[in-house]
């Protein structure tokens, strides 16, 4: 057989498609990782097989393509890993790494240097306490710092109680400082932090780094706190017993004193003069019931009149409606009685310079003589100009003491009778001096209201 | 018919040939997305500048290489291509390896991202073996620069 047709024979053989190719390739499989400017500028690449179980002997690694200057680099073995250390790395583009048994390539994995790049471990890892924020401030140094390539990482720091396995707290951040707050740990307890790298998937990309060495701290008891609690609690307990106080006095004092400022009420004439009357003695009779009076002579005047008057008031003694034509202006010494427009608001200074009857302010109290029928005879009325009217004292001093009132006015008032007009309207419009009686019904009053 | 045949022959397809790489494109532009340029070739480029000591009036006068080759529009990748096959011809300079490394780095970066035709390559080689000042380093990697970064900015707009 010609040499060429046994080699081609034994290729067909030797070189089948498929099972062969397969089984290399899971005898030699393998992975690597980079590190870039570990040493200077120099950078490392680090390959191992997956398999530990290996006969790596006589087996080698070559990495070609994306090198500067040159084509291929081989590997050096250190045990059972294959390391290349080296600057002419272009860092751009895919290699070829190949695993080689006596020059023969057995298998071959495509790979970029910047894909697969595992960043050195942190390292100075510190957990200071700071008492007056109540938390820890950790801080770890990365070399990474001050590198030129792979300058953004992100760091992950796991912290967990010593006491509790596996239960590690995670938390990821791209600084080199992180907090911790107090209360989210247990007081008094040891716990245990560490940190690790990957590269941030900007351009460079890759595997976690390894763990940091950890760092051991305690926390501390909750005295700290518990210092503050007394001044709180102090200042809480103050500060209710002062609202319940407010509460307490705003409470009792509402009716006499808060409400009345916050909402007045309108004046209620029959309480003002009550009021301002000086308290009777216990057998003056006073009262503003018409009624009451009946058996009292009130004034001396024309006795008929008087008579009938009284009889008039007794059939109607409350009427409230009085007529317009009876108004009747006091005389003289009305001193510019001010009706007010409203109704509440009547308060006429009705006296008379001789007079010791007082109709003080309050209501239109000229007050109102029980018998003296307002309504009826105006004329008859003037006859008696040059006599006193004597009407009964209804606001008595103190130093009264007969039981039947005295009329105790030398002057002659008019009847001062109220109309009861609309509201606003000034009751009494027309007094002159000419009136020799004045009449006020205190049912006027009533009405007005 | 047989002094047409001969036209024909011996005519057409030479000019063919000399048109070609005429309208052929020049250069395909990888790593568009500007991670390799700014995490590899800026950094390399930086060092270069920072080592390079030159002269203040050396920016004053442009070389010749620079009023031929420019930074025009559509024509980014053939004045990188150019640029960093000039950059090569540097490496054989009295420098530090370091030095070096960075040229290498920058040009072979160059040239890999750009993935140029091979015809180029035998030209440029060929024109400006003399200029090998490091003022005109300087200005060629100040060019490089500003070329990638209107390569960049215009794949942003876009």
């Amino acid at each position: 057989m010609p040499f060429l047709e046994k080699v081609a024979m034994r290729r067909m053989v030797c070189s089948l498609p498929g099972d062969f190719d397969d089984a290399e390739l899971d005898d030699y499989a393998f992975s690597c990782y980079s590190q870039l400017e570990v040493d200077g500028p120099q950078h490392l690449l680090t390959c191992t097989f997956d398999d530990s179980d290996v006969n790596s002997t006589n087996l080698e690694f070559e990495i070609c393509g994306a090198l500067l200057d040159v084509d291929c680099l081989n590997f050096n073995k250190l045990q059972e890993r294959y390391f290349l250390k080296t600057k002419k790395f272009l860092l751009i583009g895919d290699s070829k790494i190949c695993v080689k048994l006596e020059k023969k390539n057995m298998t071959c994995r495509k790979m970029n240097i910047v894909k697969i790049v595992k960043p050195e471990a942190p390292f100075d890892v510190r957990v200071v306490y700071r008492e007056g924020a109540n938390d820890f401030v950790v801080t770890f140094n990365t070399s990474h710092l001050q590198k030129k390539y792979v300058k953004v990482l992100i760091h992950e720091v796991a912290y967990r109680q010593e006491k509790k396995e596996n239960n590690w707290m995670r938390v990821n951040l791209t600084s080199t400082k992180l907090t911790l707050l107090q209360r989210k740990l247990q007081p008094n307890a040891m716990y245990e932090i560490k940190v690790r790298s990957i590269p941030y998937a900007n351009y460079f990309e890759g595997f976690w780094s390894e763990w940091s060495p950890s760092f051991h701290f305690r926390t501390p008891e909750t005295n700290g706190t518990g210092e503050t609690d007394p001044v709180l609690l102090t200042i809480s307990i103050l500060s209710f017993f002062s609202v319940a106080l407010m509460v307490t006095l705003a409470c009792v004092l509402w009716k006499k004193r808060i409400k009345p400022i916050i909402w007045p009420s309108l004046p209620d004439h029959k309480k003002t003069l009550e009021q301002l009357c000086k308290k009777p003695k216990k057998n003056l009779n006073v009262s503003f019931n018409p009624e009451s009076f009946l058996d009292c002579q009130i004034h001396k005047v024309d006795g008929i009149q008087a008579r009938d008057e009284a009889e008039g008031f007794l059939q109607d003694p409350f009427s409230p409606q009085l007529e317009e034509s009876e108004k009747q202006r006091l005389r003289g010494g009305m001193q510019g009685p001010s009706w007010p427009s409203e109704q509440a608001g009547i308060t006429p200074k009705v006296f008379r310079g001789e007079s010791p009857f007082r109709c003080l302010a309050g209501n239109a109290s000229v007050c109102d003589a029980p018998g003296l029928p307002s309504s009826r005879s105006p004329n008859g009325r003037e006859g008696g100009k040059s006599r006193p009217l004597v009407y009964q004292d209804l606001l008595l001093g103190p130093g009264t003491t007969n039981s039947s009132l005295r009329p105790p006015f030398p002057f002659q008032p008019g009847i001062l009778t109220l109309n009861p007009v609309a509201p606003g309207q000034p009751i009494l419009t027309s007094l002159g001096s000419s009136q020799e009686e004045a009449y006020v019904t205190m049912s006027s009053f009533y009405q007005n209201q | 018919m047989f002094h047409v045949s001969f036209r024909y022959i011996f005519g057409i397809p030479p000019l063919i040939l000399v048109l070609l790489p005429v309208a052929s494109s020049d250069c395909d532009i990888n790593g568009k997305d500007g991670g390799a340029y700014q995490n590899v070739l800026m950094v390399n480029i930086d060092d270069l500048d920072n080592m390079i000591n030159f002269d203040s009036n050396c920016l004053n006068n442009e070389p010749n290489f620079f009023k031929k080759h420019s930074c025009d529009d559509n024509k980014e990748a053939s004045f990188l291509n150019r640029a960093a096959r000039k950059l090569k011809q540097f490496l054989k300079m009295n420098i530090s390896d370091d030095f070096k490394l960075h040229l290498s780095t920058v040009s072979q970066g160059t040239l890999t991202l750009l993935n140029c035709t091979s015809k180029e390559e035998n030209k440029s080689l060929k024109e400006q073996k003399k200029q090998n000042d490091l003022c005109f380093l300087k200005i060629l990697l100040q060019k490089i620069k500003t070329c990638w970064n209107k390569i960049l900015r215009g794949i942003k707009e876009h």
